[in-house]
């Protein structure tokens, strides 16, 4: 008897202690709710005046909005040779460099955010990012979502298959009898669909590497730089290789629709491959052959 | 190699754990709120609270998190919550939901002789509800929370749809660098988080294996 009160008191104890949590719960959950909004929202909280005439005044000058920030957060993911990380954790890569030397034409810091690639246009249009800049095929998706600078590379899809059986698909004929692997909604899927080719849609462009590598599927669309880098002897994939190209295509830099910056990036890459630094950079990282002559 | 794969996955680890046990300290209090609301006399509350309920625990969770984090932006024009922030937040407000309805079912079973006993004894209905009622309810619902919290650690996963660095986030990542095998190693480390809490809810019952 006396140990079971002992229990009771206890739990008790617990019970008025949890039903005090709760008491504090859900004002502290609403408030966590800004709170963890934290820092971001308390500048904006200060900026909201200056957000609202930002929305307002976005339309007339995206420069200045990044200008007056500060910095010009670049939506990327890791995407070798454009964009990876050295081993001191920096971002490097022909994209992440011209981005740098972007950012600092425009007098602001560089950030890069690897974000989710499928959420892209969403990330630009919430201002989660500034600009999509990370080997990005222009499409019909990227020209309808957002304004794309002039072209700056170019670049096509690529059909990866295993090395064996690589001599009995050389043409686009030989392709209708293998199972497909592509990146959801990328250029090698547009072209798989205008090609009337049925395919496994995966969420990146390795994702799809990976099942023809593991066998499930026989083939995959890649990019023509990523299958350079990526696959064949001395890579992670030395059993793959890649066959026919099914297009020729071009990259660009994505902005919100209607950004100065679009005009911002043009004039300032022209001036960039007049002074050398463009080809300088792309030498640097071996796509010297893909990048477009202004 | 397997070192330095293991030092970037217990980083994301890190992010993973956080958001567990942040969602915990919010959504189990919140839950018994909405447990109450559910319970109440008032009719009104008592059906807002159900369709709240309702539409929470009958939409994708990831859905919610990318309304929660992406809404403000696209409808209203409005700055972004920080991620991991929207994260916690769409994870409070679903896991809320659920335990409430464990809170609800526990505390409807148990019997209604006892309330009228307390009654009887002259207890208020809050002292009934304190003193008498909770301490039953919260043995009875261990079992149900015990799978709620293991559910809770492994949708974490779910928040890098919006770039919140968790640990499958971590592993997908060696994938682009030509390595499979990360990303299926992730499982080893939610088997040993799973592995913890089955033993500290199984330590739980026992403590409370009072009054049979």
């Amino acid at each position: 008897m006396r140990k079971w009160k002992k229990a009771v008191s206890l739990m008790l104890t617990a019970a008025m202690a949890l039903s005090f949590a709760a008491c504090g719960g859900s004002a502290s959950s609403a408030s966590s709710a800004s709170g963890t909004a934290g820092s971001s929202e308390a500048e904006s909280a200060a900026d909201s005046a200056a957000a609202s005439e930002n929305v307002a005044s976005f339309t007339e000058s995206d420069v200045a909005y990044v200008q007056d920030k500060g910095t010009l957060v670049v939506g990327m993911t890791d995407f070798a040779p454009m964009d990876y990380r050295n081993d001191s954790g920096e971002w490097i890569g022909f994209d992440a460099d011209m981005a740098k030397a972007f950012a600092e034409y425009l007098g602001v810091e560089a950030e890069f955010l690897e974000i989710n690639w499928d959420n892209k246009l969403m990330e630009l249009d919430t201002k989660g990012v500034d600009a999509i800049w990370n080997g990005m095929t222009i499409t019909d998706e990227v020209t309808n979502g957002a304004s794309v600078s002039e072209p700056y590379c170019n670049n096509g899809q690529v059909v990866v298959v295993s090395a064996d059986k690589a001599a009995d698909y050389q043409d686009v004929e030989s392709l209708s009898g293998l199972s497909f692997a592509v990146e959801n909604g990328s250029a090698g899927a547009e072209q798989l669909d205008a090609l009337g080719i049925p395919y496994v849609a995966k969420s990146t462009q390795a994702d799809a590497l990976m099942e023809v590598a593991s066998g499930a599927s026989d083939a995959c669309v890649i990019d023509l730089l990523m299958a350079g880098a990526m696959i064949g002897e001395g890579t992670s994939y030395p059993d793959l290789t890649y066959t026919v190209q099914l297009n020729s295509e071009e990259y660009g830099v994505g902005f919100r629709k209607g950004s100065d910056l679009v005009d911002a990036f043009n004039t300032f890459w022209k001036e960039a491959y007049d002074d050398g630094t463009v080809m300088e950079t792309a030498t640097t990282y071996g796509v010297q052959e893909s990048v477009i002559e202004k | 190699m397997l070192l330095t794969v293991t030092l970037t996955l217990l980083e994301g680890l890190g992010t993973t754990l956080k958001l567990f046990a942040l969602t915990l300290l919010f959504a189990l209090p919140l839950g018994l709120v909405i447990a109450l609301g559910a319970m109440s006399r008032i009719t009104p509350l008592r059906w807002l609270v159900s369709t709240v309920v309702w539409v929470v625990r009958g939409t994708p969770l990831m859905i919610q998190i990318l309304i929660i984090f992406y809404g403000p932006g696209l409808l209203f024009d409005l700055p972004l919550l920080p991620r991991f922030g929207a994260a916690l937040l769409s994870f409070v407000i679903n896991y809320a939901c659920y335990f409430s309805e464990i809170y609800r079912g526990g505390i409807q079973s148990i019997p209604k002789g006892q309330y009228e006993a307390g009654e009887v004894l002259g207890m208020t209905k809050s002292q009934i509800f304190f003193k008498v009622t909770l301490l039953q309810v919260i043995k009875r619902i261990v079992p149900p929370m015990g799978n709620e919290f293991i559910t809770l650690v492994k949708d974490t996963a779910l928040v890098r749809v919006i770039s919140v660095y968790e640990i499958i986030w971590m592993g997908e990542s060696y994938i682009k660098k030509g390595m499979i095998w990360p990303l299926f190693y992730t499982a080893v480390f939610y088997l040993v988080v799973n592995g913890i809490l089955t033993l500290l809810f199984r330590w739980a019952e026992k403590k409370l294996d009072y009054f049979r």
